[in-house]
């Protein structure tokens, strides 16, 4: 029998909001928002790091809450951070394609802080699906990147361990997406899948089983909040990622072309740090390690940690241990 | 009853929630709690039937009772949601007795369609065959998940063995509880690999998109003869106006006031409402206060 205690902590932790990290807007482009955070150490001597996130969900899971937060971390180390959140595309977005997202917003707002920085390059920091639009934009503009974090990143799209992308595979994507949008909606309700029985009861009992402790509830209730909302897929690019990655693997064969232009992974030579959740379920190991022998860099860290898709970003381990190793690499280059 | 509607519904409560005690439908996690109870209580069965001294028959019966009980918790996982809903019956009797589940050549649906009205009848028939393809490709889906929950259970009771007699505490039920869902994870991922699996999940899903397209194209059919915009319509408008941004921004830059380079500012209509940038939550545009540029140490 669930506790009053454990009602009222849940109760009170329903309007708990993630985010902690003091930011402004710098630049924006139709639903895309450019920010920068503030800095809250004394500055590192690097140029500036921008985080792409992926477009399957909101990037305020990189800066949940104090103790939960990649950002809160990479400024402590002090790095000048920039995140481009995506925003909710509507119905109006459905024709929005890949190059879309990555020459002209991603690359837009690359351009912003250049020019006000007065740089040539910065660093990128790309997570899941926004690791592959960073691998892009970086085969594509190597100029502007002077070093390449990938974080959690599909590579190779066809791997024994890749449950999703067997499941696509079949799929009539053209039809499935028709002219729309994909809901957010379907999408999770396909992550559930993958995982039915701990996704959809035992975590939940989990929550009821332990201790009425404020900040465990609210930690759970703000990663609930950043599970389930999730914004809506333009079509085109939902059709592009899914035809061209899950189902051709067009980046892992080196066949990709994004607005006519060839994504060719080999001739880069810039520095990658490739970090890899050896107990992620959405984007395996295989996948992500994949990189390695596609790039031309010789400079190639590999950092694998034992942690899951979003643990690697809101566990107390990734706390401790990734922002210092992004911040030494960085500063090592 | 399946657990995960009741828990969709319980979710569903948790807009409303009420205070434990209060009068009216029980709080949100309450189905999850109830989950829990009826675990235990199957496991506690399950102890008792196994229990020294127990006879080979009597346990077997608790093997079988207590797998069966597990099995029932999920049974309906891949029973759509909808598929309780009033109508969706009644829909899936028409489309059978239309023909779409019959014999060739019988029925309505398999045959020619002819007249003023026969692009509007093979849309109907089209639809048919979508949905009869669904719940064939669903039944198939809960096939498998029966299976699975079948292997699932039957490594869960062989896991636990001949469980000692000592007293169910409540943490020990919770750790019986892990090692279930344990057991049954690992049985649904060897099945959610399979061919069989794929197959099933990708016919569901291209028929629910044919499903999707021949009635959207009937609401079509209904906007038109209102006069109201259709999707298509909007669709054009949209297509034309990328087509106008992308030439725009293809122009070469010819004057002082166009920007050769570099990416655009925010216009003026696309800035956040005065009222949210006082508030501090959506600025528009900074001004720029310059750092300093930074270099390469």
């Amino acid at each position: 029998m669930m506790s009053p205690n454990l009602w009222s902590a849940l109760a009170a932790a329903r309007h708990c909001v993630a985010g902690c990290s003091a930011k402004e807007e710098v630049w924006r482009k139709g639903k895309l928002r450019l920010y920068r955070y503030r800095s809250i150490a004394k500055p590192a001597a690097t140029p500036p790091l921008l985080i792409v996130y992926a477009l399957v969900n909101r990037p305020y899971m990189m800066d949940l809450q104090e103790d939960r937060s990649l950002i809160r971390g990479l400024l402590t180390q002090g790095l000048d951070v920039y995140l481009i959140d995506w925003g909710y595309p509507d119905g109006a977005d459905r024709f929005t394609t890949l190059s879309d997202y990555i020459e002209d917003q991603l690359g837009g707002a690359v351009q912003t802080i250049l020019q006000d920085q007065g740089l040539d390059a910065l660093n990128l920091l790309g997570v899941c699906q926004g690791g592959v639009f960073s691998l892009c934009y970086a085969a594509l503009h190597p100029e502007h990147v002077r070093n390449l974090v990938t974080m959690v990143t599909p590579v190779d799209f066809h791997t024994r361990a890749d449950l999703l992308s067997k499941w696509v595979r079949k799929i009539d994507v053209e039809a499935w997406v028709a002219n729309g949008n994909v809901s957010g909606d379907t999408l999770n309700q396909l992550f559930l899948s993958l995982m039915p029985f701990r996704l959809t009861q035992q975590k939940y009992l989990e929550l009821l089983r332990g201790e009425a402790d404020a900040p465990r509830i609210e930690n759970f209730m703000r990663v609930e909040q950043w599970i389930f909302d999730s914004p809506d897929q333009a079509g085109a690019a939902f059709r592009e990622f899914v035809v061209w990655m899950y189902q051709e693997n067009r980046l892992a064969r080196n066949c990709l072309k994004l607005a006519g232009r060839a994504v060719d992974l080999a001739p880069l030579k810039l520095p990658i740090l490739n970090l890899i959740g050896k107990r992620d379920h959405l984007v395996p190991p295989a996948s992500s390690a994949a990189l390695q022998r596609l790039v031309g860099s010789r400079d190639f860290t590999t950092l694998e940690l034992d942690l899951g898709h979003i643990g690697m970003y809101v566990s107390a381990r990734a706390q401790r241990e990734v922002p210092p190793a992004i911040a030494a690499w960085l500063a090592a280059r | 009853m399946d657990d995960l509607w009741r828990q969709w519904q319980a979710f569903a409560q948790l807009a409303t929630p009420r205070a434990p005690g209060a009068a009216g439908a029980p709080a949100g996690f309450a189905t999850f709690e109830d989950a829990a109870e009826r675990f235990a209580a199957a496991t506690r069965s399950f102890r008792d039937g196994m229990a020294a001294g127990a006879s080979a028959a009597s346990a077997a019966a608790a093997a079988e009772t207590f797998s069966n009980f597990l099995r029932d918790q999920y049974a309906d996982f891949f029973k759509m949601p909808w598929a309780s809903a009033p109508g969706w019956a009644q829909a899936q009797g028409w489309s059978q007795a239309h023909g779409a589940g019959a014999g060739p050549g019988t029925a309505a649906f398999e045959l020619p369609a002819l007249g003023l009205t026969r692009e509007h009848q093979e849309r109907m028939q089209r639809a048919a065959h979508a949905l009869r393809d669904m719940d064939e490709a669903q039944r198939r889906l809960q096939r498998l998940w029966s299976d699975t929950l079948r292997e699932a259970a039957s490594a869960y009771v062989s896991r636990l063995g001949s469980p000692a007699g000592a007293p169910l505490t409540p943490e020990a039920t919770y750790k019986l509880y892990d090692t279930w869902i344990d057991c049954a994870e690992e049985a649904y991922a060897r099945t959610a690999h399979s061919e069989a699996f794929c197959d099933a999940l990708a016919d569901y899903v291209n028929a629910g998109s044919r499903l999707r397209r021949e009635s959207s194209a009937g609401a079509e059919v209904w906007a038109k003869l209102l006069d109201l915009p259709t999707r298509h319509e909007v669709n054009t408008l949209a297509e034309r106006l990328r087509v106008l941004e992308e030439q725009v921004r293809a122009r070469p830059a010819t004057g002082a006031g166009e920007h050769a380079a570099g990416p655009e500012r925010t216009p003026i209509s696309e800035r956040a409402p005065v009222s949210e940038r006082a508030a501090g939550r959506e600025r528009g545009p900074r001004p720029r206060a310059r750092r300093p540029p930074k270099g390469k140490p």
